[in-house]
């Protein structure tokens, strides 16, 4: 991130925060016991998600975990087997229609062989109180793309020309679904710098994300998903709490796969593995591994041991063997 | 919103987009043009049951012109389905139904100048002498006969696929042409041919601006097939249309 931004601008901002909105107001997204099959896949398995006015969500998982499934319910492109969708009190639909919500889609959105601006002027025509073409093309910092064909707009330059797009209603929800997948790294900066001016009003934001710093860097909120579930949901600092344990690296000289499936046994280590000689013990009690360990193979060395990061509870919630997770205390987390 | 400016707001994009766009261009009212002029060079005068063969020619020409920018909003359709442009415009106060509104007024519209350059081509070339009325009621009924093709332009753009909308729905329109008696005329097809065709709607399209020239209309059998075809087309059309909303 740019040295010049803060890491963690607006966590814990209070909900009142939001333009016009009261106690009584309803929440910019309520989604209940919502499902979505494909076949026998179950993509989204029951989620429940209300986020209120002012906060910046993080909808974080794995490919494959419901992240795009779910946006599609939310924004009633797709409906829900099961479960209801409310973004402010109303339908999805409706609630697109009046410019509250927009969104920035993962896939395509721009019509070829038009330039950027016909796009833009086409699509403001369709909302009740939009933005003029030019005031949204400089919130995406896209001004001198306006007369430039989209067929010919490079990938991070779609992404921003989308962005534009979505800023066209002036909504008071934006969804973004993986905004930064084809940016490069300025861009992405850039890209963030553009979502949080227009968060800092008091507005809502959802974005599905596989990028762990991006989630830790500009979410109030994170939600974690995993095979369609909800795994983890709360501020990133509880999130990181709630895998708790520590990782022990060290060299192991000759260790084999056999060495490491007994290490994985020894009291307190929750998951081993290697790379080449080099060992990783995730542990749900450190010092008893550690005093296991160095009884069960005194040759190893150069022990190193961390606190778990976000990497780190990220990899522990979304991967699909939940049975070596502590099982953390008041999460929805279900294993064993 | 109001829909019906909404509605007319996009249709005036989508005019205005599919207007600059050269295949357009080629395939709507160039190609016409030019097989006018090839097939009227022989003998202009000849007669084709009541009617001249220029006249004939003329109206079979305006009628594939008309027919390709109806028949081509399902290319269209599925190129918007594929490219996300049809999420996006989910997003919008544009509603399915208003888009496909759109999609129909705007394919009627692009078919005005298809078939204008076809009559003005025939006066131009000096093989058509008609009154200004005959010209208008002509080109009144050409677009009332492809309206049945208008809806399975619709259909074609929820049931195919964009990899190969292009070329699918070029063929079809070929083969419409066909059996329309726009290539050949149906009266040289063997009478079981000519039976089968006379129960599709593409013979009565270009036969519903010929009847004009000839100083009759279409009948009432005719305008019954072109109905049966609107409504069984239009049902299927609005059929796969809602599937494809559910899906998405």
């Amino acid at each position: 991130m740019p040295s010049d931004l803060p890491s963690q601008p607006f966590r814990r901002r209070p909900f009142t925060a939001g333009r016009a909105t009261s106690a009584v107001a309803p929440a910019p997204i309520a989604l209940t016991g919502v499902r979505r099959s494909y076949g026998a896949t179950k993509a989204v398995d029951g989620v429940d998600l209300t986020v209120p006015t002012g906060q910046v969500v993080a909808l974080l998982g794995p490919n494959g975990a419901g992240k795009s499934t779910t946006i599609d319910m939310l924004l009633g492109l797709t409906r829900p087997d099961a479960g209801t969708v409310s973004l402010f009190g109303r339908a999805p639909r409706r609630a697109c229609a009046e410019g509250l919500v927009s969104a920035m889609l993962q896939n395509g959105g721009l019509l070829p062989f038009v330039t950027v601006e016909t796009v833009l002027d086409t699509l403001r025509g369709l909302y009740p109180r939009p933005l003029s073409t030019v005031e949204a093309m400089r919130r995406a910092g896209i001004a001198d793309l306006a007369a430039t064909r989209t067929e010919r707009l490079s990938g991070g330059q779609r992404q921003r020309v989308r962005f534009a797009v979505a800023m066209l209603p002036d909504p008071a929800l934006l969804v973004l679904d993986e905004p930064t997948a084809a940016m490069d790294v300025s861009a992405r900066q850039a890209f963030w710098a553009a979502t949080r001016a227009w968060a800092a009003e008091g507005r809502t934001v959802l974005f599905a994300t596989h990028y762990l710093a991006e989630a830790d860097d500009f979410a109030d909120r994170i939600v974690l998903l995993r095979q369609g579930k909800v795994v983890a949901d709360g501020p990133t600092t509880q999130i990181k709490a709630l895998v708790g344990g520590r990782t022990i690296r060290a060299t192991l000289p000759g260790v084999d796969d056999a060495g490491i499936v007994t290490l994985g046994g020894l009291p307190g280590v929750s998951r081993a593995g290697r790379r080449g000689d080099t060992i990783e013990l995730r542990c749900a009690d450190s010092d008893t591994a550690l005093r296991a360990l160095l009884d069960a193979a005194p040759a190893v060395r150069d022990l190193e041991i961390t606190g778990a990061g976000l990497q780190d509870a990220f990899l522990a919630l979304t991967t699909d063997q939940p049975s070596t997770l502590p099982a953390p205390a008041g999460s929805k987390e279900t294993a064993r | 919103m109001n829909p019906a400016l909404l509605t007319l707001r996009y249709t005036r994009f989508e005019v205005g987009r599919i207007w600059r766009n050269p295949r357009f261009l080629l395939f709507s009212v160039a190609l016409p043009l030019i097989m006018f002029s090839a097939f009227t060079a022989t003998d202009p005068t000849d007669k084709l049951g009541p009617i001249t063969v220029g006249p004939y020619i003329m109206i079979s020409m305006a009628t594939f012109g008309a027919m390709m920018s109806v028949v081509t909003v399902g290319t269209r359709i599925a190129l918007e389905r594929a490219g996300g442009w049809s999420r996006q415009l989910r997003l919008t106060a544009l509603t399915g139904p208003q888009y496909l509104v759109c999609k129909v007024l705007g394919g009627f519209t692009l078919a005005l100048p298809a078939l204008i350059a076809v009559f003005l081509e025939a006066i131009a070339l000096g093989r058509a002498h008609l009154s200004v009325g005959t010209y208008l009621t002509a080109g009144i009924w050409v677009l009332i006969g492809i309206v049945p093709l208008a809806a399975l332009g619709i259909l074609l753009g929820y049931l195919v696929r964009a990899d190969n909308a292009g070329q699918l729905i070029g063929s079809m329109t070929s083969l419409l042409a066909l059996a329309g008696g726009i290539w050949v005329p149906v009266e040289s097809f063997p009478r079981w041919l000519a039976d089968l065709v006379k129960a599709l709607p593409m013979y009565w399209s270009a036969d519903a601006g010929r009847q004009i020239i000839a100083g009759s209309w279409i009948g009432w059998h005719g305008l019954f097939v072109l109905a049966i075809w609107t409504v069984l087309l239009g049902r299927l059309a609005v059929h796969f249309y809602s599937r494809d909303q559910l899906r998405a």
